[in-house]
């Protein structure tokens, strides 16, 4: 039973590893055939890679870890190991790269280089799989390299000069704190002989590798002091690629921290107390300018990174309950964020226009997407019974168990502060007087989707207890140092 | 000197001489002569570096040098799509038949000096292939290749002077030129200060052939100046073999891991380490296609000298297996900025711009190049920088292995700026250009090919490595 449970397993792990990987350089020969071919080959493989993802969620729970390896030498391996945590991630970032696959096959329809997108945004979904699986540090580093290099062609989407130079700015930033993490990465290697973290865990790490390899996520995870280049991703290129980056990238930061200081490494009391601070800074100083900031992407693009302080603040608090809080603060923000981002993306369609004090009353003729931007603001915010209040409240009960109350305050500052920008953002754009000839509401897929987006967040919030028994499961297997 | 290889420096030789009378009449018979040549070797060291047996017999079935081997296969490879490449682009050429002549002997003299195992040999070959290299320059026969030529000439002409002084000074204290005489003279002890200045000398000649900072001046100017075709030649093997081969080989014979003669191990990895900082920064800030790729081609060129200076059998290979990286990568930029100055008739990248519709092949050729030059994996050239580094933290150069490490986004930087200007920059530079007929692709795709195949294969690479060369050679 247990056996056949395990293969079943495998193929799944194989099939969500390599159909996107591989697949992804199909597309450009799919696109030679037609344009439908093409989105369909794209929409399929996003919506397998997430089945084989979600197929692995019960298995995991009962304790079957697929592993898969092929020999490279000098402990170069790759290994490919589904255990409880990289399932979870895998689950989450397939399901929002599949909603905006199928989001994209309307939205993207209008702008050229469209074969590359589709290869581009598969082969960021292949590399993320890859990259979450993987129980090798080095591998880890080839998968987050293989997503930036894709990221790299999705912010250049657009080609005028400025977009190609944002691409470029995303790219040089993720390469070189990636290079930074290589190098940490490397003394780990020398330091302890194998970069396998089944092996490695409950070791301790040097606090230069631990700082090396924090540079490489602070950097893709758009944290202080790398924060700059998620906001200008964001404006540059489409609301799909945007959405990608905010919802999708970044949480490979945060996975990273995760899986490397939540369940594999006991880190420094120190080195995380310094986690706290820089994430406590990035907080307030990305809610700061999202209260100022006037276009609509920027604000949700700088609302991510100010959210993902709160996810880190959970998990480096070295608290059971914070850590739990995390990992679910992981799944409710890629919902409500890309319910957010979606939404942005129908009303700058819409609207043609990105200036929200250039907007008002767009409740009136955009009903829906008003309905969905208002459940998935409140997500955000932590305001039950939406699925975000309880993971922001179970980072804040458990940081409060442990941490320094100076670190406690900043963050309710920084929560006190989601509030006021998310309001004043919902308030500029549909409440108000009409500034404009009103615009109309998108297209039925669009809609349908972010409605769907609001639905869930709200849905997650109801039945919390499924999740919550999922990842305190995992976090008392794999937790380390964990109190 | 390794018999079977023989055959490698007599036929394209004898093609080289079959050619003036054969074409004499027909020059496009040249092209073909030249072409089945090179392809006729390589497939045969093809099937014996690639047989699927190798890996069952632990590469046992290979004889001798490894190092040689691969030097050949990579000579022969660079070669063909150089040959199969200008065969196309050149329209009527004046000295056809001498253009393909010269390149046969060129390879007939690189093949000499990666397989004689004397260094009075290799001086010779060296001595041939700059005769032949200094009259490729002068095939564009305007001011431009005459002056590349002539510089070519003058620079590496001391360095000659330096390498031949050097060989007499070795022969007076070792006895003689053969490597095994060296190999036995370290192995005897410590070696007395004559012999440590003539390997210097040695060095220094090499060093400015191979064009590492500070004697790199002489670089940028040839690439510029020379045929198109030519300077991917030049680059992607022609100053490979004749400066970075031999350094290998010394490093391999001097024993620089086991702290021998280790000023000239120290100098050889600072002048590595310079050339990686001094050829990156310059890159950054050249606005010609060529003299940029020539920037590069001297920063990735000191990753192998820092490699080789330090010497450990880690190093070694890592050093050889950037080598064959090297060429790989190099080959397909050089040959899609030739393609580009057929193209868009400039390698002024600021007069480019949105060509990435109009040549979207090599457009994504080059994406794969780079990458793979600045070392973003999976492809080959992150193994062998990965390699490097590894090989340098475990030798106790950690801050050359940081400082190696973190000059990768420099590398990145400048290739990023040449991508935007010539591919994805502003449309308006683009108009009437197509892309060039797929003969002249076809290398290009080759190799790109070979970059990710041998990134992807990368434990049969390492085998292979570490059972022919760092078992055999250096242990």
């Amino acid at each position: 039973m247990d056996q056949s449970h395990l293969n079943m397993s495998l193929t799944a792990l194989q099939t969500a590893v390599a159909a996107p990987i591989l697949g992804a350089f199909l597309i450009p020969f799919a696109g030679r055939i037609s344009t439908a071919v093409r989105n369909i080959l794209a929409v399929t493989l996003g919506l397998v890679t997430f089945i084989a993802a979600a197929y692995m969620l019960p298995d995991a729970m009962r304790g079957v870890i697929a592993s898969y390896s092929i020999s490279f030498p000098l402990g170069f391996d790759l290994i490919l190991s589904a255990d409880m945590l990289a399932v979870f991630m895998a689950a989450i970032s397939s399901f929002v790269s599949a909603i905006i696959l199928i989001y994209s096959v309307d939205y993207i329809s209008h702008y050229e280089n469209q074969t590359e997108y589709y290869t581009m945004v598969v082969l960021f979904l292949g590399s993320m799989m890859g990259l979450v699986f993987s129980a090798n540090l080095l591998w880890m580093y080839v998968f987050w390299e293989l997503t930036a290099f894709a990221s790299w062609r999705l912010v250049g989407f657009f080609r005028s000069d400025r977009d190609v130079l944002k691409a470029n700015k995303t790219f040089l930033v993720t390469v070189f704190g990636a290079l930074c993490m290589l190098a940490g990465i490397l003394l780990v290697y020398f330091d302890k002989g194998s970069m396998d973290m089944r092996l490695l865990h409950g070791e301790s790490i040097s606090i230069l590798a631990a700082s090396l390899i924090l540079m490489g996520i602070l950097a893709k995870s758009a944290t202080l002091p790398f924060s700059t280049w998620l906001p200008d991703a964001g404006v540059a290129p489409s609301t799909v690629t945007a959405l990608l980056h905010a919802a999708v990238l970044v949480k490979i930061g945060v996975y990273a921290y995760a899986r490397i200081f939540g369940v594999t490494f006991a880190a420094p009391p120190e080195f995380s107390q310094a986690v706290l601070w820089i994430a406590g800074a990035s907080a307030l100083v990305s809610a700061g300018a999202a209260l100022v900031e006037k276009d609509i992407k920027r604000i949700i693009a700088y609302s991510t990174v100010s959210q993902i302080a709160f996810i880190f603040l959970g998990l480096a608090s070295g608290n059971k309950v914070a850590f739990i809080g995390g990992l679910l603060y992981i799944l409710m923000h890629s919902i409500a964020k890309g319910g957010l981002f979606l939404c942005a993306g129908i009303i700058e369609q819409k609207t043609h226009n990105k200036d929200i004090t250039k907007m008002g009353g767009l409740c009136k003729t955009m009903p829906v997407t008003c309905l969905a931007f208002a459940m998935c603001s409140l997500s955000v915010m932590g305001i039950p019974p939406f699925g975000g209040f309880f993971s922001k409240f179970m980072v804040f009960s458990g940081a409060a168990q442990n941490g320094s109350l100076s670190v406690i305050l900043i963050f309710l500052a920084g929560a006190v502060m989601t509030l006021l920008y998310l309001f004043r953002l919902f308030y500029l754009v549909f409440m108000g007087p009409d500034k404009q000839d009103s615009p109309r509401e998108g297209s039925t897929v669009m809609v349908a989707s972010v409605l769907a987006l609001g639905l869930i967040g709200l849905a997650l919030g109801a039945l919390i207890y499924y999740p919550s028994v999922y990842v305190d499961l995992l976090t008392n297997q794999l937790g380390v140092n964990l109190q | 000197m390794e018999r079977g290889l023989l055959a490698y420096i007599l036929i394209p030789l004898l093609s080289a001489i079959v050619i003036p009378f054969a074409a004499r009449n027909k020059p496009r018979i040249a092209d073909i002569i030249a072409n089945v040549t090179l392809l006729a070797g390589l497939a045969n060291m093809a099937y014996l570096l690639l047989n699927p047996s190798n890996i069952a017999e632990s590469f046992s079935n290979i004889p001798g040098d490894g190092f040689s081997l691969l030097m050949v296969f990579t000579i022969y490879l660079v070669a063909l799509c150089v040959v199969f490449f200008s065969a196309f682009f050149a329209g009527p050429m004046a000295n056809r038949q001498a253009y393909f002549c010269l390149m046969l002997i060129s390879v007939a003299a690189m093949c000499g000096v990666v397989t004689t195992s004397d260094f009075f040999t290799l001086y010779i070959y060296i001595e041939v292939l700059a005769v032949t290299s200094f009259a490729l320059i002068t095939t564009d026969d305007t001011s431009a290749g005459l002056e590349g030529a002539i510089k070519y000439f003058l620079l590496t002409f001391p360095a000659s002077v330096s390498i031949i002084v050097g060989l007499s000074l070795l022969l007076l204290s070792v006895g003689g030129f053969s490597f095994e005489n060296v190999k036995m003279f370290m192995s005897a002890g410590s070696p007395d200060g004559a012999a440590l200045f003539g390997i210097g000398l040695i060095l220094l000649g090499f060093l400015i052939k191979a064009g590492v900072a500070p004697f790199h001046a002489w670089v940028p100017d040839a690439y510029q100046g020379s045929f198109a075709p030519v300077s991917t030649h030049l680059a992607g093997i022609v100053t490979k073999i004749s400066g970075i081969y031999a350094i290998i080989r010394i490093s391999m014979l001097m024993r620089f891991s086991e702290g021998e003669a280790q000023a000239l191990a120290g100098t050889l990895m600072f002048l590595g380490m310079l050339s990686i900082a001094v050829g990156a920064i310059a890159a950054l800030r050249q606005k010609d296609l060529k003299r940029m790729l020539a920037f590069s081609s001297i920063s990735q060129l000191g990753y192998i000298v820092l490699a080789a200076g330090l010497g450990t059998p880690l190093a070694l290979i890592a050093a050889i297996f950037h080598l064959f990286n090297h060429a790989t990568f190099k080959t397909v930029l050089f040959l899609n900025s030739a393609s580009l100055e057929k193209a868009a008739g400039t390698t002024d990248m600021d007069k480019m711009g949105g060509l990435e519709h109009a040549m979207p092949w090599t457009s994504w050729t080059s994406v794969i190049a780079l990458l793979s030059t600045a070392g973003i994996p999976p492809l080959s050239g992150f193994w062998s920088k990965l390699l490097i580094i590894v090989a340098l933290w475990a030798g106790g150069a950690k801050v050359y292995a940081l400082l190696a490490l973190l000059f990768s986004i420099v590398t990145l930087a400048y290739f990023m700026v040449m991508q935007k200007k010539i591919f994805f920059g502003k449309k308006s530079a683009a108009a009437g250009i197509s892309e060039v007929s797929a003969p002249m692709l076809a290398p290009v795709v080759l190799m790109s090919a070979v970059i990710v195949a041998v990134g992807l294969l990368f434990p049969y690479f390492y085998a292979y490595l570490v059972e022919t060369i760092a078992k055999r050679m250096i242990l």
